[in-house]
């Protein structure tokens, strides 16, 4: 090989060395469009226990007779998991209206919720509303009336009150029958506001990116 | 499928004789995809190591700003760790589509075509999870991409997505699982690795040290002047514009973002099992030319020579089971990718494919190369005979066409080291003033190491070496590399130079060819080990 053929060679190397460079450089940091326009987005998220919903019947001793004895419970409950109905409006306009329920095939996991609307910026008011879809009595209270202490004896005894006891802390834990949010928020451009529940306060609460939930 | 592999293989022809152009042939890139993408993956083990030291799961974007900020070691590591994962997709892409194109793909190469296929994908993966672990905007996004992607899998009962939603923080315990894939799937890529190679006798597994310290070097440099940029810190309170994005190891996000999750997994789904269903449909009857070796057991000296060069580890030696007291080959078909490197490997050609041993090579010469040789075509009118250009036929047609129009007579064979030498000295004892035997660039040989031993052969006295009664000077190697014709006609005009100044070749007219060998006994083989 000729010396010139060699730095010809040196050259082409080179640039094409560099060429691939930048060609791998510039692909690996391309600004790809992700959110287009100036639009703001209102996100709902949270996750929360459905209340269960039970109708508890008290059995008579004839048919606690015919239970083997590891099953005779006085007090027995049949129920499902409640369902959800979620309403969003901005300036009073509904903007979603969606049913939640638990998940899993039964619905017996816990509630997830993740929605997100887009919403122009400025100042708008908002209305989410999560209400239960089934008319029910408070189950818990129903089934406080109707605990018997009678079957419960030997190797059963204090069944029925740690059974009253976790039913309770259930009620207590699932989220409540109705939700409300009704405030006026202003959207920054690209902002993203989110509505979630807050367990302690048992509210849907709004956060906005470093500021207090209110 | 032979229309999309013909297309394929123009592609990187094209892409070959750029390259080549270049770099020279020696030096090409594209011929060494596969190790390319090995030193890749070591490199990002090495740059790896040490981002993983200032990586802090409790404030992934923080540490990592911090590395991106550190001029002195952390920003050139971290941009030569993702510039090194780049590489490692596009070589790994280059490699595959190369065995497909060439139709490697298939027969004894499924393993590794399967296993090749699983690593790239392990490649993407191991990508995506390290984008993430920056939790820069890019890394949310793509967190969210998988978790929108996961959420319609029946597999978590919490859906991934609402992790990234906003109303708490991200937990630790996903940046960890994060973490502990991007460093365990590496891991069991090696073993992927071993798997991939493991029908290899001898496996590159890393490019020549001038070509990788070059890439290394090349990658260091563009690590250093342009560092790669990191996004915004995630915030799950804005919605960025734009992401800076890597389209090369990231290349499905775009795509993947255009469809519905159903939609996505279906193309996984279909891309997969088409890539994997690639050697099914890729498969040629195993006959004619792709018909495994065959051992001709009265011939087989049991010199244990084929076995040490086969490059599949195709062939072993076991006793026989006449009371001669030396061992025979024994073929594996399931190995065997009828390659023919056997053939030239065995002195007294009792193995090779069919149609192709050494005795096939010699014959076919008789019945059509030689009433030539001895007739109109050397020195038929007193004229020096034309040179013989001993050419693969893998290599470019206008490389051998231009070597036809130099004069050249043109002998082509399935691949260089399928040629047994004896060809070699027939041609010459025939009246050849030369013989020139041109291969392909030797790691793009379809044969793996046909270059290799020929050279062998024919200058180092490998089994079956060219007897030492011809005379070197009329025997020369060359190489025929897709956009370096002109090497190649300057190594075919410096040969017929170097010729001419030679004395007029003699002819033989009875040419006797004798054949040796040196068997190994049964049992010294259990001696030796």
């Amino acid at each position: 090989m000729t010396a010139l053929l060699r730095v010809a060679r040196l050259v082409a190397a080179s640039v094409a060395t560099a060429l691939v460079l930048g060609l791998i450089v510039r692909a690996s940091a391309a600004p790809l469009p992700f959110h287009d326009g100036q639009a703001a987005r209102l996100r709902l998220s949270w996750s929360a226990r459905p209340e269960r919903i039970e109708v508890c019947r008290t059995l008579s001793d004839e048919e606690l007779a015919q239970r083997e004895e590891h099953m005779r419970q006085r007090v027995e409950c049949d129920g499902r998991f409640a369902t959800y109905t979620l309403r969003v409006e901005s300036d009073g306009q509904v903007i979603g209206e969606t049913v939640a329920r638990g998940a899993g095939l039964r619905h017996d996991r816990p509630l997830y919720l993740l929605r997100e609307y887009d919403v122009a910026p400025g100042v708008h008011r908002v209305r989410v509303s999560f209400t239960r879809r089934e008319k029910t009595d408070d189950n818990a209270a129903a089934f406080a009336k109707t605990t018997s202490t009678e079957a419960d004896t030997g190797i059963f005894a204090g069944r029925a009150q740690r059974e009253e006891v976790e039913r309770a802390r259930r009620a207590r834990a699932a989220i409540p029958a109705h939700l409300e949010l009704d405030t006026t928020v202003a959207f920054a451009p690209r902002q993203v506001i989110i509505v979630t529940f807050a367990p302690e306060r048992r509210a849907l609460v709004l956060l906005a990116g470093g500021s207090e939930p209110r | 499928m032979r229309l999309l592999e013909r297309a394929f293989r123009r592609f990187l022809a094209t892409l070959d004789a750029v390259a080549t152009k270049a770099y020279g042939y020696a030096w090409n890139p594209f011929y060494q995809s596969g190790t390319v993408a090995v030193a890749m993956l070591l490199v990002l083990i090495g740059t790896g190591l040490y981002l993983l030291l200032f990586y802090r799961l409790g404030a992934p974007s923080a540490s990592v700003g911090r590395m991106a900020a550190d001029p002195w070691l952390g920003a050139w590591n971290r941009s030569l760790h993702r510039y090194a994962s780049d590489v490692f997709v596009l070589a790994a892409g280059v490699h595959a589509l190369r065995m497909f194109a060439q139709g490697r793909s298939w027969g004894p190469r499924t393993l590794a075509w399967v296993s090749g296929l699983v690593l790239f994908g392990a490649g993407l993966v191991c990508a995506w999870t390290g984008f993430v672990m920056a939790w820069d905007s890019f890394g949310e996004r793509l967190a969210r991409e998988g978790g929108r992607l996961l959420d319609a899998l029946p597999v978590f009962s919490e859906p991934l997505s609402r992790i990234f939603a906003g109303d708490g923080p991200v937990p630790s315990a996903f940046f960890f699982v994060n973490m502990f894939i991007h460093i365990a799937v590496p891991l069991a890529m090696g073993a992927g690795l071993w798997l991939h190679v493991s029908h290899l006798a001898r496996p590159a597994l890393l490019p020549p040290r001038r070509l990788m310290w070059g890439i290394i070097g090349a990658l260091f440099a563009a690590a250093v002047i342009w560092p790669a940029p990191l996004g915004a810190p995630a915030n799950p309170f804005t919605l960025a514009p734009t992401t800076p994005t890597d389209l090369v190891a990231a290349w499905w996000l775009p795509l993947s973002e255009r469809l519905s999750p159903g939609a996505a997994w279906s193309a996984v789904l279909i891309l997969s099992a088409a890539a994997l269903l690639v050697p099914r449909f890729a498969r040629r009857p195993r006959t004619g030319a792709l018909a495994p070796s065959v051992v001709d057991p009265r011939l087989c000296t049991g010199c244990n020579q084929c076995p040490q060069d086969c490059p599949w580890s195709a062939i072993t030696m076991v006793k026989r089971d006449d009371d001669r007291p030396m061992l025979v080959a024994l073929v594996d078909p399931a190995r065997c990718v009828s390659c023919g490197i056997c053939a030239g490997s065995c002195a007294p050609m009792g193995i090779g494919p069919e149609g192709r041993t050494g005795r096939d090579q010699l014959g076919a010469l008789r019945s059509v190369a030689f009433p030539e040789l001895a007739g109109a075509g050397f020195g038929a009118h007193g004229d020096l005979p034309p040179i013989v250009a001993v050419c693969c036929k893998q290599a470019p047609a206008s490389h051998v066409a231009a070597l036809r129009a130099r004069g050249a007579h043109v002998h082509a064979v399935s691949c260089v080291g399928n040629l047994h030498t004896s060809v070699i000295e027939l041609f010459v004892r025939r009246g050849a003033p030369g013989v020139i035997v041109c291969g392909c660039p030797p790691r793009d040989c379809t044969s793996r190491e046909g270059p290799k031993w020929l050279h062998e052969r024919v200058f180092n006295d490998r089994e079956a070496e060219l007897q030492p009664r011809v005379d070197r000077r009329r025997v020369r190697l060359a190489t025929l590399a897709p956009g370096d014709r002109r090497a190649t006609l300057a190594a075919f005009d410096d040969f017929a130079r170097a010729l001419a100044a030679l004395d007029r070749p003699t002819r033989e007219t009875d040419v006797d060819l004798d054949v040796v060998c040196d068997p190994v006994p049964i049992g010294a083989d259990e001696e030796d080990s």
